[in-house]
C-alpha cells in the first residue's frame, strides 16, 4: 500500500520544487509559450502536497482511499504534470509533447481523460471547489478518511460558484476539505486588487464559516504545517489556506510581471530562466 | 368520437407525484444513488423521499452551479447523483458544469428538470423552459430523455438508473397532472422510439406531453380515413434514426410536435437526421422564437397550437385536404 513520499527533507522538497519549475519551462519551450507566472507561484504548494503530504499510489491512480487534489486554477497544469511525472504517474518523455500536436496527452489544462493521477478535468475557473465538496461528501458517505485539497487562484475566486461552494462546505461541516488560494496578486488584466478587489480574504472566508490560515506560500515549513492532512480529528469546519505568493517566483525577470501570466518565451529567455533555476546564473 | 370526447375519457396523474414515488420505490434496490436539490425538495415531490431517506438527500440551497459540481465530485467517487430541480434552472443555470464537470469528466449523473416546457405555464418565461432540450442536446455525450405521462416517467427513471454508461443523462419532466397516453406500450428502452399508433399515411413524431396530443390526433385522423403512425421519441439523444428512416420511407409526410422552441429541439433533431435522406414534407409544431405568454398549462399549450386539434389541422393540410 502506498504511503507518502518518505525520503524528502525540506531541502529535498526545495530541490523538487526547483525541478518542477525546470520541467514547466521545458513544457512551455516545447509549446512556445505558457502560464509561467501562474505555475511558478504555486510550484512550492504543489510540491509539498505531492512529495510530503498526500496519500497516493502512482501504480493505482484510482485507489479509492487516495487523497484528492483538484487543480482548479487549471491553466497552471504543467506544475501538476511535473509533480505527477516525478511521482511516477506518467513518463518524463511526455514533457516534450506538451501542446505540440493533435492528440498531445499534455495540454494547457489538466484532463483525467488523458493523464493518470488527475482527479478531475478542470480549467474553466470556479469549478474545483464544488467538485471537491462532492468528493468530501462522498468520503463521509463511504466512511473513508481521505482528504480533498482544492487549489484556486486569487483571480479565480471572483467566480460566484466558489462562494456557493464556500457556503455549502461550511453547512456540511466538511473538515476533510482543504482549500488553498494561491494569492499571487495578478490576474490576466492586471493586479487582482484593481481587476476585482477581494480583500480582506481571511475575514471573507472566516465569515463563510471556514477555519482560515494565512501563510507565506513559498515557505516550505509553513506549507508543511498548514497543509498537513488531519484525518482522525472530528473536524467540523472546512479549512482554507490563504497562501501569499509571488507570481513567477524563481525567475527574477518574471516575478510580479503581469505579462508573464501567459507569454511567449524566446530561446535566450529560456536559457536564462534555466540557468537561474539551476543556480548557475 | 371527437377529440374533446376522447380527451374527457383520459385519466391523469401529477408528474412530480410520480417522480417522488418512483425514487422511493427504487431507493432500496439502488443503494448507490443520492438526491441533490437546490431548495426544491418540496416543490419537486420529494418530501416523502426526504422523510424516508434523510441521509440520501443533500440540500445545497439555491445554488445550482455548485449543485452540479457537487454531483460530479460524488460521481467521481462512485456515487450516482440524481439532481432534482426545475428544468429552467437545472439545464440553464449550470450549463458549463453540465458540459465540463459531468460530460467532460465522463461521469454518470442524472439531471432531472421538472416544470419543463409550459408545465408551469403561469410562472411565465422565468420558470417555463423551452430551450433546455436544445442546450442539453448540444453537450457532447449528454443523453437527453423526454418521457410523456406518469407511467413513462416511472419507466424512464428506472431505465436511466439502470443505464450502464459513463455519461450524464438529462431527463426533461412536466410538473402537474399529465394525461395518460391511452393504449401505449409500457416499455422504455433508451434510444428506441415507441410506436403507440401504426399507419402509413403520415407520421407524427412527438415526445413529452405532446405524445398524448399526437395519439388523440391520430385517432381522430383515422376516423377521417388517414392512418397516422405515432412515434414517441422519448429519447432525443441518441436519436432513434432507424425509426425515423423507416417512417420517412413508409409515410409520405411527417409532423414533429414538441413542447419546446422550434430551434434546436426534437424537430431540429429529426431534420438533422433526415436532411441527407429522401423524405417527404416535414412540418414542425413547437414554440416559435418568442417568450411565451403566461397562462394555465393546458390552455396555454392549446393557445400556442400544441394540441391534437392543431396537429389534425396540419395533417389535413399536408394531405391536401385542408
Amino acid at each position: 500500500m502506498a504511503v507518502t513520499f518518505a525520503p524528502f527533507t525540506v531541502a529535498g522538497l526545495a530541490d523538487m520544487a526547483r525541478q518542477n519549475r525546470i520541467d514547466t519551462a521545458h513544457m512551455f519551450m516545447a509549446a512556445g509559450n505558457g502560464h509561467f507566472g501562474s505555475c511558478y507561484s504555486c510550484a512550492d504548494i504543489v510540491t509539498v502536497l505531492y512529495f510530503a503530504l498526500m496519500r497516493l499510489d502512482p501504480a493505482n491512480p484510482d485507489w479509492p482511499d487516495r487523497d484528492r487534489f483538484l487543480f482548479s486554477k487549471g491553466h497552471a497544469a504543467p506544475t501538476l504534470y511535473s509533480a505527477l511525472i516525478r511521482r511516477g504517474f506518467f513518463p518524463e518523455a511526455w514533457i516534450a509533447e506538451y501542446e505540440t500536436h493533435v492528440g498531445s496527452r499534455l495540454m494547457t489544462h489538466p484532463s483525467r481523460r488523458y493523464q493518470p493521477g488527475v482527479d478531475a478535468s478542470l480549467g474553466a475557473l470556479g469549478h474545483g471547489l464544488s467538485i471537491g465538496l462532492g468528493m468530501a461528501l462522498a468520503a463521509r458517505l463511504d466512511r473513508r478518511d481521505y482528504v480533498t485539497y482544492v487549489l484556486m487562484g486569487d483571480g479565480e475566486i471572483n467566480e460566484g460558484s466558489v462562494w456557493e461552494a464556500a457556503m455549502a462546505a461550511a453547512k456540511f461541516g466538511l473538515g476533510n476539505l482543504v482549500g488553498i488560494v494561491d494569492c499571487n496578486g495578478l490576474s490576466v488584466d492586471g493586479r487582482t486588487a484593481d481587476v476585482m478587489p477581494m480583500e480582506p480574504l481571511v475575514d471573507k472566508w472566516r465569515s463563510f464559516g471556514w477555519d482560515v490560515q494565512r501563510i507565506d506560500g513559498h515557505d516550505l515549513d509553513a506549507l508543511l504545517s498548514a497543509l498537513a492532512p488531519r484525518r482522525a480529528d472530528a473536524l467540523t469546519r472546512p479549512r482554507m489556506i490563504i497562501a501569499d505568493t509571488i507570481k513567477g517566483k524563481g525567475v527574477r525577470f518574471m516575478e510580479n510581471v503581469r505579462s508573464w501570466h501567459s507569454d511567449a518565451i524566446t530561446p535566450a529567455q529560456f536559457a536564462a530562466a534555466l540557468a537561474e533555476l539551476a543556480g548557475t546564473p | 368520437m371527437t377529440i374533446a370526447d376522447a380527451r374527457a375519457r383520459l385519466t391523469d396523474k401529477a408528474i412530480r407525484l410520480q417522480y417522488g414515488e418512483t425514487l422511493i420505490a427504487l431507493a432500496d434496490e439502488r443503494r448507490d444513488f443520492v438526491v441533490l436539490t437546490a431548495d426544491l425538495m418540496h416543490a419537486t415531490g420529494m418530501e416523502g423521499f426526504g422523510a424516508a431517506f434523510p441521509d440520501r438527500i443533500i440540500n445545497l440551497g439555491i445554488a445550482e452551479q455548485n449543485m452540479a459540481g457537487v454531483a460530479a465530485g460524488l460521481a467521481l467517487c462512485g456515487r450516482l447523483p440524481i439532481v432534482c430541480g426545475y428544468a429552467a434552472f437545472t439545464a440553464l443555470r449550470a450549463v458549463e458544469q453540465a458540459k465540463l464537470d459531468l460530460a467532460y469528466n465522463g461521469v454518470k449523473a442524472i439531471l432531472t428538470g421538472q416544470s419543463g416546457g409550459l408545465s408551469y405555464g403561469v410562472g411565465g418565461p422565468t420558470h417555463q423552459s423551452f430551450e433546455d432540450v436544445a442546450i442539453m442536446r448540444a453537450i457532447a455525450g449528454m443523453i437527453v430523455l423526454v418521457p410523456s405521462d406518469a407511467a413513462e416517467v416511472d419507466a424512464c427513471l428506472r431505465a436511466a438508473l439502470a443505464h450502464d454508461a459513463a455519461a450524464p443523462i438529462y431527463i426533461r419532466l412536466g410538473r402537474g397532472p399529465e394525461w395518460a397516453v391511452p393504449a401505449a406500450p409500457a416499455r422504455f428502452v433508451i434510444g428506441q422510439a415507441n410506436r403507440p399508433r401504426d399507419g402509413d399515411d403520415l407520421t407524427i413524431v412527438a415526445n413529452g406531453a405532446m405524445v398524448v396530443e399526437a395519439v388523440l390526433a391520430a385517432d381522430a385522423l383515422r376516423d377521417r380515413g388517414i392512418a397516422a403512425r405515432v412515434l414517441n421519441m422519448h429519447t432525443v439523444k441518441p436519436l432513434d434514426t432507424r425509426a425515423l428512416i423507416a417512417a420517412a420511407r413508409d409515410t409520405p409526410a411527417m409532423i414533429v410536435v414538441e413542447e419546446h422552441s422550434v430551434i434546436g429541439g426534437l424537430g431540429s433533431a429529426v431534420l438533422e437526421a433526415l436532411s441527407e435522406l429522401p423524405h417527404g414534407p416535414i412540418r414542425r409544431i413547437g414554440i416559435a422564437d418568442i417568450m411565451p405568454p403566461i397562462g394555465p398549462t393546458r390552455e396555454l399549450r392549446a393557445h400556442l397550437g400544441l394540441s391534437a386539434d392543431n396537429i389534425v389541422v396540419q395533417a389535413l393540410a399536408l394531405s391536401g385536404r385542408a
